[in-house]
């Protein structure tokens, strides 16, 4: 098909819309909303997938972890990495991916205050190689950086309240250490951060020094070493943790076989287990917050099931409106295939109406659905307490890449014009005669 | 002073064991390391059975802003081997749970959910402020050195008063311990319990003392029928342990088996 033939095919179809006005606005109109949508509700699970890796990767993991358990007898686990520092050589050489790591102390203890207790996972971090943590964080009272300091702790707006404490309280945080020997260290609260849902309400955050000294750990152990890569390696999670795993393994490392679970779900398991000494566990960020990704698989499920309703809806649109035309223009279809024009020429004819006409409401719903999620992004939305649980953000935030927009002009346009394929070919198989004689 | 401490105090006070406020020390020359052991070896002598050991213990854990909790428990020992077992009776939600020690290994079972847990040895009994070794056989000379604190009036008694420093490579829940002991009958009145970091973690009152004939020890053995444990980090928080029914004859082989635990839930 030469492209003159080509441009005026494109010009026949583009007058055909014009012609027929109310119709084409009026499916134009719903073709262009059900993209919006599209764009809307993949933008949100698209905004809180990303949330949740950026809040998680700050707060609890890293996208690959090398954590693991010491076990001083087969009863007695504690989340410690050994010699930490010969682990990261063995990281550092085996992921060159890597953008950078952090470690990390883990624990779980008591913190009491004046008035009230509560147990909370005690998180040890060096503030000053968190090069992260103060861009997702949105303190409400204190200063991050002196948790530089030794003896001091950040904790979340929600337990601050259930411990009835303030920036510059003191607050006592009792623990067994990892030979079950209790202690306890006295700690002053140096900065109160906004709740970031599920993961804020039982974490907290201490210097590893001091997170060192409650446990009796020496210099050279730690929690965890996380493992930060950049967006574009994200696929690769499972292969980097299969191969960092092996090569952990060829370095003389014991390594506890995978479980996709959050290091604390595996005390019961590995306390029954009848080893002692060191074993390393290498896990992904999935991992780590698999108790709360239910959430975003039933946002994805919810979404999946509305864009199914959509592209249905869509479908039998466009079939009906693509019936009530070829009824309306049955005569002028007889008089086209009278005057020479082959059925092929009429299908083309048609689809290709179709396909402009999701082309342009496409375009319109994606650049209009992608003007809504800027305006609700910039309104900074608060999302209601209990959904930022889960959501772990207090705002809502959509979160719309060029490659969906493209994805979501392809696939409606390519659904438009499937569904006026059949009453396309119905049109194309008319014979003349019957056609020209059609009244109605 | 907050309500809790006050309540504490008083209760102190009722069972007589708070420092008289005569003369608290009185002049005596300072017992000898060797003395000191020694003294340590009579306390746990005293309490030592040398055979198997039966009791019923009942035990209330008083906690802020939450509701009191009450176990009626069984618990059983071997001094042979060390085994030690807990089967808790009452309530009827946590009836046919226990505790069991085999060899240096404490397991808990839950019968709602037919598992094995192992934990440490230094697990809360029943959530409760009370430890395993609260139950067990007196140990003091073989993992704490002592340094003498002089005496002390507690109340009505006079009271020796030690400071236990727990001995290197002992895996111990307090590493350091406070100890009043009667002077006159060699019975603990008073424990405080340390933290690693010197912070005072907990108070145990022992107003009332018992004895028992045990064939096993061909002697009488000692054991406190009531001991009061005060949080002193969480000072609302409380636990009354009573120990009753003491039966110091010989047990069944097979108790301390998961089986037999097992079969209280059946």
């Amino acid at each position: 098909m030469s492209t003159s033939k080509l441009f005026v095919d494109l010009t026949i179809a583009f007058r055909n819309l014009v012609q027929h006005r109310r119709r084409t606005l009026f499916l134009g109109a719903a073709i262009s909303a059900v993209t919006a949508l599209l764009v809307l509700l993949n933008g949100l699970s698209t905004g809180v997938r990303e949330t949740m890796i950026d809040t998680a990767t700050t707060l609890s993991t890293g996208h690959v972890n090398v954590g693991g358990f010491y076990k001083v007898t087969a009863g007695q686990a504690a989340p410690v990495v050994t010699d930490y520092k010969k682990v990261l050589a063995v990281v550092e050489k085996t992921v060159p991916e890597m953008a950078f790591a952090v470690h990390r102390g883990r624990g779980w203890a008591k913190l009491v205050s004046d008035t009230g207790s509560m147990q909370a996972g005690i998180t040890g971090i060096d503030i000053r190689s968190e090069p992260k943590f103060s861009s997702v964080l949105q303190l409400e009272s204190g200063k991050l950086d002196d948790l530089a300091q030794p003896g001091t702790i950040l904790l979340f707006d929600n337990q601050a309240e259930k411990l009835g404490v303030k920036v510059g309280d003191a607050l006592t945080i009792s623990a067994p250490t990892t030979r079950g020997t209790n202690n306890t260290i006295d700690v002053r609260v140096v900065a109160i951060a906004h709740s970031l849902g599920l993961l804020s309400t039982w974490n907290c955050f201490i210097p590893i020094e001091s997170l060192r000294a409650l446990y009796q750990i020496n210099q050279e152990s730690t929690g965890v070493i996380q493992i930060m890569l950049n967006r574009k390696d994200f696929d690769h999670i499972p292969a980097i943790a299969a191969r960092l795993r092996q090569a952990l393994d060829q370095a003389g490392y014991r390594i506890m076989e995978p479980d996709p679970r959050a290091f604390w779900m595996k005390f019961q398991s590995v306390s029954r287990e009848d080893w002692t000494g060191q074993k390393l566990d290498v896990t992904n960020w999935e991992d780590e917050i698999s108790f709360m990704t239910w959430t975003l698989k039933a946002l994805q499920g919810m979404s999946v099931v509305l864009i199914v309703i959509l592209v249905a809806i869509i479908i039998i649109g466009i079939m009906n409106t693509m019936w009530i035309a070829i009824r309306e223009r049955t005569r002028e279809i007889g008089t086209l295939r009278a005057i020479g024009m082959h059925r092929r020429e009429v299908l083309w004819m048609f689809l290709l109406e179709s396909l402009m006409l999701g082309l342009g409401a496409t375009i319109g719903g994606v650049l209009a659905g992608a003007a809504i999620a800027a305006g609700l992004n910039a309104a900074h939305l608060p999302v209601p307490t209990g959904l930022q649980f889960f959501l772990m953000s207090p705002h809502l935030h959509l979160s719309v890449h060029g490659s969906l927009m493209v994805r979501s002009v392809v696939l409606i346009t390519f659904i438009t014009g499937l569904a006026a394929f059949y009453p396309s070919l119905k049109a194309a198989r008319l014979r003349p005669v019957v056609a020209m004689s059609h009244f109605g | 002073m907050k309500k809790q401490t006050i309540a504490a105090l008083l209760a102190a006070f009722a069972l007589n064991l708070l420092p008289g406020p005569a003369p608290i020390r009185r002049a005596q020359a300072a017992l000898t390391s060797a003395q000191l052991v020694e003294l340590l070896k009579l306390v746990d002598d005293r309490q030592k059975n040398n055979g198997d050991w039966r009791a019923a213990a009942y035990l209330e854990q008083k906690e802020k802003d939450k509701v009191d909790t009450v176990y009626e428990t069984e618990y059983f020992r071997r001094s042979s081997d060390q085994k030690f077992m807990i089967l808790f009776t009452k309530p009827k939600s946590s009836a046919g749970q226990g505790y069991l020690r085999i060899d240096k290994n404490l397991w808990f079972y839950d019968p709602s959910v037919g598992k094995w847990e192992r934990r440490t040895e230094r697990e809360r009994i029943g959530g409760t402020n009370s430890r395993r070794s609260d139950f067990d056989e007196s140990r003091l000379a073989e993992e704490y050195d002592p340094s003498d604190e002089g005496e002390e009036k507690l109340g009505a008694y006079t009271a020796q008063k030690l400071m236990l420093k727990g001995k290197p490579g002992q895996d111990l829940a307090f590493p350091v311990i406070r100890i009043w002991i009667d002077k006159e009958n060699k019975n603990v009145l008073k424990r405080q319990e340390f933290a690693l970091s010197g912070r005072l973690l907990r108070t145990s009152y022992y107003p009332k003392w018992k004895k028992i004939y045990s064939p096993s020890k061909k002697g009488d053995t000692w054991y406190p029928e009531e001991i009061r444990f005060y949080d002193e980090v969480e000072k609302a928080n409380q636990t009354l342990v009573m120990i009753k029914s003491v039966d110091p004859n010989p047990l069944p082989q097979n108790l301390f088996t998961k089986a037999w635990l097992e079969s209280k839930s059946r």
